[in-house]
């Protein structure tokens, strides 16, 4: 009975081959984006999920901040609170984790690392990152230790032991390799090169600065109601009594180590921080072109029902009964499902490494995780199989056969509402995607046009600097010689990683106990300039101004600050008032020289903050070369050997200032190519679904045509009389696409600070995008069938 | 073997009902070869219905080889179909899809008879038939008249006690409905099969033993 079935269904199948096409086609298609999508998903949710004592591990996020004021929530802590809390009943074990961009020399070779960190000893006892040699108690239990990562250990040493080989490092610092772990997986915020023992850097324990990330492992059971009391008086302690009654606010917040990726405030300094939302847009959209797909399937298969009624009522007269058929029709289904299934695998196959590039992941099907995609796609399959199958089965084995084989009733189509409503459901989630689609592309063009109020265009950034002002005065007088160099400065950091954590006090004309928290950023004398960042008031630095900064004692020496926009508006001031106000920061003594416009220097999802600049020459880890002239490569390579001269310890590491910019997008970037990309899909998946459905109904109406045909009628009536009928359910899909879509996207803009507006076009190019495919899809067809000879039609039938 | 009493089969139309059969009374035996005839409209094909059990009576008690069928649910009324009652249509009705071959092994395939039971079976109708040649052919590759035969091979190979053929020769030209109609007689005679047939054709009527007059649902005379 069941090879009869299977027997049945192939033939059916080869008969159609447009149906079966469309549907075997369309039902691929959605699996080899379901497959690549979970594996996608996968990543996500597992993410630092899979330590051994995970549940016992948190990090310790730092909340502070004035009274009235949005608090500041940042995961650097300052080092001494790994010490504070070492002693608590609730605490079993505590890791400092201490990121540094360093340069790394072996024998002869050396590299820029950023995958760089220093860790307390139980680095590797709380976090299970496997070790291939060396014991996760001892690695780290002294200074000057380091593990490396297997695939640095090939890079460093080859396919020599690494163990108890040195690595000089910043040219200054030999470390003892101790141990070599397994690469950092993908799903983890910790993705390490290399781990140092924390006690190498031999540092100051205090409250000032806060550059480290604390992790805790509790112990079992977790108190984290008296945890928290414990971390929130240890921030109260460090607060003055007059910052107390002030009310101002330090405390310590546990946060999950598993919820670090989707929900922290920040990931990691070498990594972005995931975005739950878009990972349920991903869902959505795997799950959408499943259903959508399914759905092809259901309105084939009852458009065709008149066609197979026949069949149906013969059967039953021969004595099949209902049961019989509907396993009958399932079988069908499976089969399709099957044979779907098959191509869509491999089409995922084909298709991971584009999705990775697509995606910015490093995805496997045989990874990890990858096997239990198989036990979701059996799962699948049977859905997918039941789904698409009951309804026709259900419908089609309930013909009545006296009905059929009368003859009277097979003309009238079937179960016409429920397709109808098919078809509306699948072009508004089309079109949904397609505006979500044109409003992130907007956005993303808003950001790449908007005026940031400072010029990142063809700046070099070179990295890995060291050396004091002279080193840096040689060097930049050197390179402003080099033709196509029109101006050089030096900064601690990028423009896109300044820090926040400082604050101003001792302001004139303000209470003495008046703080204010604001982000600064040391700069060297040229910055501005070299940056196109332009002054309200007040001027530039000159040679008299670091002269003053650089005197021998700390207490000779006076500051110059450049406060932006907004710093000077909430401290009331207007910009001309502000120029020559004595203000103290962090300790520096030092006058306002001058008010910049406000320039961005953090991502659109935030305001501009109050920020301040000022020359300090102890820092600068990065020197900005401006570049003109059309011969880029030339200059870069004039650059690189200049470089080599003056600095021969570091390597030669250089990036474009747009980069840094760009990264900031990174995961907007990825979500709106991905967005477009399955877009675009959904949108060729349903309009396979009309394709079938628009052969069909001009095949049931062939004679219908012919006569009218026959009766006077043009192509073009013939054709617009076929289309009407298809064009209205993309305008009602419009109508309840409209709203959602309306709304979703509002949601996302408001997640940036600065943001495009939401115009009436997007949503009527969307409209008349989906309205052009699925004319063009329901065109092709009725032309086909209106052009035909009506003799030739009335004739057949 | 069949007896009708006081069949009646209306249809709803508008507020009112549109009757098809009145009060029908009719006496079937086994063996017997009966004729329905009647003008387009008088109720012959609801009446053909009603007996191969595919429409129910509205009113009236059908008894089939003495059990009452007319109340009986769908799987009882199946078993019926699979093994007393056979089919022909006016149309063929052959499935499109299968094979000459297939569309014969059918019925059988809904008895759960086992392969090589069906093997038999299907080989020795069409031997009987002669379309040993055409077994693997389709239906569109025949003309109407071995369309037909097919029609009946398959009506007849799951050896019923009763054929029901609706114009079995209406879309059949003359030469080739003579050849069916011996067939349905052959039948008749040597394999005790009883055949009830409507038909519109004198001539077609001549082959049975008995002819049952209908006009405007009420059996004549």
């Amino acid at each position: 009975m069941w090879k009869n079935y299977f027997k049945i269904a192939v033939k059916n199948l080869l008969k159609r081959k447009l149906y079966a096409g469309i549907n075997v086609f369309g039902l691929a298609t959605a699996i080899a984006c379901f497959v690549l999508l979970s594996l996608y998903l996968e990543n996500e949710w597992t993410y630092d999920r899979w330590y051994k004592n995970v549940s016992e591990l948190y990090r310790l996020r730092m909340d502070y901040g004035e009274k009235g004021e949005k608090l500041v929530q940042t995961a650097m802590t300052p080092n001494i609170l790994a010490t504070t809390i070492k002693g608590l009943p609730e605490v079993q074990k505590v890791v400092r984790v201490y990121h540094r961009d360093v340069s790394i020399r072996y024998e002869n070779k050396s590299w820029n690392e950023n995958r760089f960190i220093y860790a307390d000893a139980p680095f590797f006892q709380l976090f299970s990152f496997p070790l291939k040699t060396g014991n996760a108690a001892t690695v780290l239990n002294g200074p000057n230790m380091v593990v490396i990562s297997a695939s640095m250990a090939k890079k460093y040493f080859g396919d020599t032991d690494p163990v108890g080989k040195t690595l000089l490092i910043n040219g200054n610092r030999s470390l003892q390799v101790t141990g070599v772990a397994a690469d950092a997986p993908a799903n983890t915020h910790l993705k390490f090169d290399f781990v140092a023992s924390y006690s190498t850097l031999q540092l100051k324990e205090y409250w000032g600065s806060a550059n480290y990330y604390t992790y805790v492992q509790v112990q079992q059971p977790a108190q984290l109601g008296t945890l928290q009391a414990s971390l929130t008086a240890i921030g109260q302690q460090q607060l003055s009594d007059e910052e107390r009654s002030n009310g101002t606010v330090l405390n310590f917040v546990p946060e999950r180590v598993s919820d670090i990726h989707l929900h922290s405030v920040e990931a990691d300094m070498t990594e972005e921080k995931g975005d739950v939302r878009y990972n349920y847009i991903f869902a959505l959209i795997g799950g959408m072109l499943l259903i959508i797909a399914c759905v092809n399937f259901m309105n084939l298969a009852t458009a065709r029902s008149t066609e197979r009624s026949r069949e149906v009522g013969v059967r039953k007269a021969l004595g099949a009964q209902r049961g019989q058929l509907f396993w009958q029709f399932m079988m069908e289904s499976a089969l399709l499902t099957g044979i779907a299934m098959c191509i869509g695998l491999l089409l995922a196959r084909l298709l991971l490494p584009a999705f990775n590039q697509l995606a910015d992941v490093q995805l496997q099907m045989s990874g990890a995780g990858g096997y239990r995609i198989y036990f979701i796609l059996v799962g699948v399959f049977f859905l997918v199989s039941f789904v698409t199958g009951i309804y026709p089965a259900l419908f089609l084995s309930g013909f009545r056969p006296v009905q059929v084989l009368k003859g009277s009733q097979t003309a009238t189509p079937q179960g016409r509402g429920i397709r109808q409503s098919l078809v509306v459901f699948q072009f508004a989630a089309s079109i949904f995607f397609i505006i979500c689609t044109l409003i992130v592309q907007r956005q993303m063009q808003y950001i790449q046009h908007k005026k940031l109020g400072l010029d990142r265009s063809e700046v070099l950034v070179l990295d890995g600097f060291k050396g004091n002002e002279q080193v840096l005065e040689s060097l930049k007088g050197r390179l402003l010689q080099l033709s196509g160099v029109t101006q050089v400065t030096a900064a601690a950091e990028s423009p896109v990683f300044i820090q926040g954590g400082y604050s101003i006090d001792h302001i004139e004309g303000r209470p003495q106990n008046y703080t204010m928290n604001i982000n600064a950023l040391p700069i060297e004398k040229d910055y501005l300039k070299t940056l196109g960042i332009s002054l309200l008031s007040g001027e530039d630095l000159t040679h008299a101004d670091i002269a003053d900064i650089l005197k021998e004692k700390s207490e000779e020496r006076a500051y110059h600050f450049f406060l932006n926009e907004t710093a000077v508006k909430k401290l009331g001031w207007t910009p001309e008032v502000a120029v020559g106000k004595r203000m103290m920061l962090n300790g520096r003594v030092g006058t306002v020289k001058g008010v910049t416009k406000d320039f961005h220097f953090a991502s659109m999802k935030s305001k501009i903050e109050p920020i301040v600049v000022f020359p300090e020459y102890d820092w600068f880890q990065q020197i900005y070369v401006k570049t003109g002239g059309s011969n880029k490569q030339q200059v870069i390579a004039a650059i690189g050997a200049l470089w080599k001269e003056v600095q021969p310890v570091a390597p030669f590491d250089y990036h474009f200032l747009d980069d840094d910019f760009n990264r900031m997008y990174k995961s907007e970037y990825r979500v709106g190519a991905v967005l477009g990309t399955f877009a675009t899909l959904v949108m060729v998946v349903s309009c396979l679904g009309l394709l079938g459905l628009a052969a069909l109904t001009t095949q049931q109406r062939t004679r219908e045509i012919g006569i009218r045909k026959v009766l006077g009628a043009s192509v073009t009536n013939v054709v617009a009389m076929l289309s009407k009928d298809f064009i209205k359910l993309v305008l009602v899909a419009l109508l309840v696409a409209i709203p959602v879509a309306w709304f979703v996207g509002h949601n996302w803009l408001d997640a940036f600070a600065y943001h495009t507006s939401l115009s009436i076009w997007l949503f009527l190019m969307a409209g008349a995008l989906a309205i052009l495919v699925a004319l063009l899809t329901v065109g092709l067809q009725s032309v086909k069938t209106a052009t035909m000879n009506p003799v030739k039609s009335l004739r057949s039938e | 073997m069949i007896q009708l009493q006081k069949i009646s089969k209306h249809y709803p139309v508008g507020f009112g009902k549109n009757e098809i059969l009145k009060d029908v009374d009719l006496t079937i035996e086994e063996g017997e070869f009966v004729s329905i005839m009647g003008p387009s409209g008088s109720g012959k094909s609801t009446l053909l219905h009603i007996l191969g059990l595919l429409e129910e009576p509205s009113a009236g008690q059908y008894l089939f080889q003495g059990e009452r069928v007319d109340k009986m649910n769908e799987k009882k009324r199946t078993q019926l179909h699979r093994g007393a009652i056979g089919f022909v249509f006016q149309a063929y009705h052959l499935i499109d899809e299968l094979t000459v071959y297939e569309n014969i092994e059918t019925p059988l395939l809904y008895k759960s008879l086992s392969g090589s039971e069906r093997k038999s079976k299907v080989a020795d109708v069409l031997d009987r038939f002669n379309m040993v040649a055409k077994k693997d052919l389709f239906p569109n590759q025949l003309s109407g008249g071995q369309q037909q035969l097919v029609g009946i091979a398959r009506a007849i190979v799951a050896e019923p006690r009763v054929i029901l053929a609706d114009e079995p020769t209406g879309n059949l030209h003359s030469d080739q409905a003579k050849v069916i109609m011996e067939l349905f007689k052959q039948l008749n005679e040597q394999d005790k099969i009883t055949i009830i047939q409507v038909t519109h054709s004198d001539l077609n009527a001549t082959y049975g033993n008995r002819i049952i007059q209908i006009r405007d649902g009420h059996i004549q005379g």
